[in-house]
């Protein structure tokens, strides 16, 4: 085939869509090439739909590479706001004691609590709510069409996000704390119910079938049969879900739930950069640390612990033995 | 002391039949299932422990229809399906689940003659200095094990078996059937046990029920059951080892039996 050349033939071969002649070999390569323009066609043409949404989104959000070039010196001269200079021992540096100052004199760290405490008692109440709507969703506890109405709740929950469950109970809690923990409770029933619930699903029936063997009840046979093959997947979800609430807590606080949202939120109305940005590294270290206390209690709960005796170990491992402690491990 | 009571039973999974008019009656025995992969052995000892449902027929424990799992009924399983997250006492313990209530178990709060009842049944399949142990760090034998003692803790009348050791090397098999038999001997139930491995069923059984297709085939002493039996029990298999060692053993039996007590 190759030996023909007029370019309509070579096309044809190369698209592989010429006749199909020779040997099984010179059919199935033919057959192949055939294979590969059909895969470049849609490639091309996933590529073309793709760039016409790009177009589009594009102008709807008003992208302007002119605007960004217009406003880029503004931005510069905040970035002094934000990273204010000065020089130690004639090397400049950020001067990092502006911050320092500020934090102390607007009580930071206080309303860091602030936001952490709406975090942790947003979760701890949500936990009841979120183990309910989880457990119950699960196809395995109540039957199939049944629990989608535990399914559809949690659906419910997830489609309005906190900052819009705030506004919503404004006329219960008013501006403030106390509702943004009422706002995070609700979420948590919605998301970490649905993590729940995945992890539920994903359980084994031989031990299911193992405590149903021996007699036990509805209630026994889902906390020792079911519950106890992802109690460490729940710990871990719950760790993670906390870490997720004190983002949540920190986004309330921008629209007026209180903490570190609320004091970064008056900073930047007020054109204040340095004392924005010392709210910002606030935010940076506060959730930071939460996500690497919850990681670390997460790896613990994977590793397969092996008996250990020396005291530096014993301190080490302390924090996983009380959280097994809760389910007669010992 | 009790009689377990099969009464034509027949189990269809759709347009399968997995047990085809079953009959028989266990008596205080130590009794072994024999058959090939899907004659409905593990459909009988299901349907016996209440974990599936009969399409016909009636099985009975001492005169009660069986409709649901019960205590009476003690089960052990090939995969043992123990809480791989608790302690074999804490598992040991859920033999006992049906005495108490949800919360006062979760709590481990059972009385003080419940624990001990589940320690003695550790200490009888020889792990009561593992009893802290997590069920995940132990071997497939000692889990077995844990499993033999979990159905003891039930307290149960009739003791079933699906293939308990088929997962288990040769050394371990036997010493779980050992220690299944002495169990079962201690607390004086009959049992049902599923085996694949001919020569362990020889060794531990006081009677045998072979199944085919679903339907029973033999229902023999050890006396009756010859090679020929078992030949035709599996088709013809070869490495089925069931030959002259048999016959020159029979009369060794009675002790080999006590053997790996």
């Amino acid at each position: 085939m190759s030996s023909d050349s007029s370019p309509i033939s070579r096309l044809q071969t190369y698209l592989g869509i010429g006749d199909r002649a020779g040997s099984p070999v010179d059919r199935k390569l033919q057959d192949l090439k055939r294979r590969k323009a059909v895969r470049r066609l849609w490639f091309g043409l996933g590529v073309v739909l793709f760039a016409a949404m790009m177009n589009w989104s594009l102008s709807l959000v008003g992208f302007s590479l002119a605007e960004l070039n217009r406003q880029f010196p503004e931005f510069v001269e905040a970035l002094t706001g934000y990273f204010p200079p000065t020089t130690y021992f004639g090397i400049p540096f950020i001067d990092v004691v502006q911050y320092w100052q500020f934090m102390i004199e607007a009580e930071l760290f206080a309303a860091s609590q602030m936001t952490i405490a709406i975090a942790l008692a947003g979760t701890a109440l949500g936990l009841p709510g979120a183990l309910f709507f989880g457990i119950m969703a699960s196809e395995r506890v109540v039957p199939y069409p049944f629990n989608f109405a535990f399914r559809a709740t949690m659906s419910v929950i997830r489609a309005i996000p906190a900052i819009v469950w705030v506004l919503i109970l404004i006329p219960l809690g008013g501006v403030g704390p106390f509702t943004a923990t009422l706002a995070i409770t609700i979420d948590t029933a919605g998301y970490l119910g649905r993590l729940f619930t995945d992890e539920l699903e994903e359980i084994e029936d031989g031990p299911i079938e193992g405590i149903r063997s021996t007699g036990a009840n509805k209630s026994q046979i889902i906390s020792f049969g079911m519950l106890s093959q992802v109690f460490r997947q729940f710990l871990a979800w719950i760790a993670f879900d906390l870490e997720h609430n004190v983002r949540v807590a920190i986004t309330l606080g921008v629209i007026g739930a209180g903490g570190l949202g609320l004091e970064l939120n008056i900073q930047r109305r007020t054109f204040n950069y340095t004392e924005m940005m010392a709210c910002i590294i606030l935010v940076v270290l506060l959730a930071g640390s939460v996500e690497l206390l919850s990681q670390r209690l997460r790896s613990y709960l994977r590793e397969d612990d092996s008996e250990q005796t020396g005291v530096l170990e014993a301190f080490v491992t302390a924090p996983r033995k009380i959280v097994q402690s809760g389910m007669g491990r010992r | 002391m009790s009689t377990l009571t099969i009464d034509s039973v027949t189990k269809e999974y759709g347009e399968v039949t997995a047990l085809d008019d079953v009959s028989f009656e266990i008596d205080d025995e130590f009794v072994v299932l024999l058959g090939e992969s899907g004659a409905g052995k593990s459909t009988l000892l299901r349907c016996i422990n209440g974990l599936t449902e009969p399409t016909d027929g009636d099985i009975r424990l001492d005169g009660d229809s069986i409709t649901r799992s019960n205590a009476a009924v003690g089960m052990i399983f090939q995969q043992h399906n123990l809480v791989e997250g608790l302690s074999a006492f804490a598992n040991a313990l859920t033999g006992s689940l049906n005495e108490w209530s949800t919360v006062r178990t979760l709590l481990q709060q059972q009385d003080e003659a419940t624990k001990t009842r589940a320690l003695e049944a550790l200490e009888t399949v020889g792990l009561l200095e593992e009893a802290h142990q997590r069920v995940s760090q132990m071997s497939g034998g000692q889990q077995q094990r844990v499993g033999i003692a979990r159905a003891m803790v039930q307290d149960p009348t009739f003791v079933l078996a699906d293939e308990p050791v088929a997962s288990l090397d040769p050394s371990s098999a036997e010493s779980v059937m050992g220690y299944l038999k002495k169990a079962a001997d201690l607390h004086e139930v009959s049992a049902l046990v599923s085996l694949h491995q001919v020569n362990i069923a020889a060794h531990f059984g006081e009677r045998f029920i072979g199944l085919r297709d679903g339907e029973l085939m033999f229902d023999a002493t050890p006396d009756e059951l010859t090679p020929a039996l078992v030949d035709d029990l599996y088709g013809n298999v070869e490495t089925v080892a069931l030959s002259e060692e048999r016959t020159t053993e029979s009369t060794t039996e009675s002790e080999a039996v006590e053997a790996p007590l």
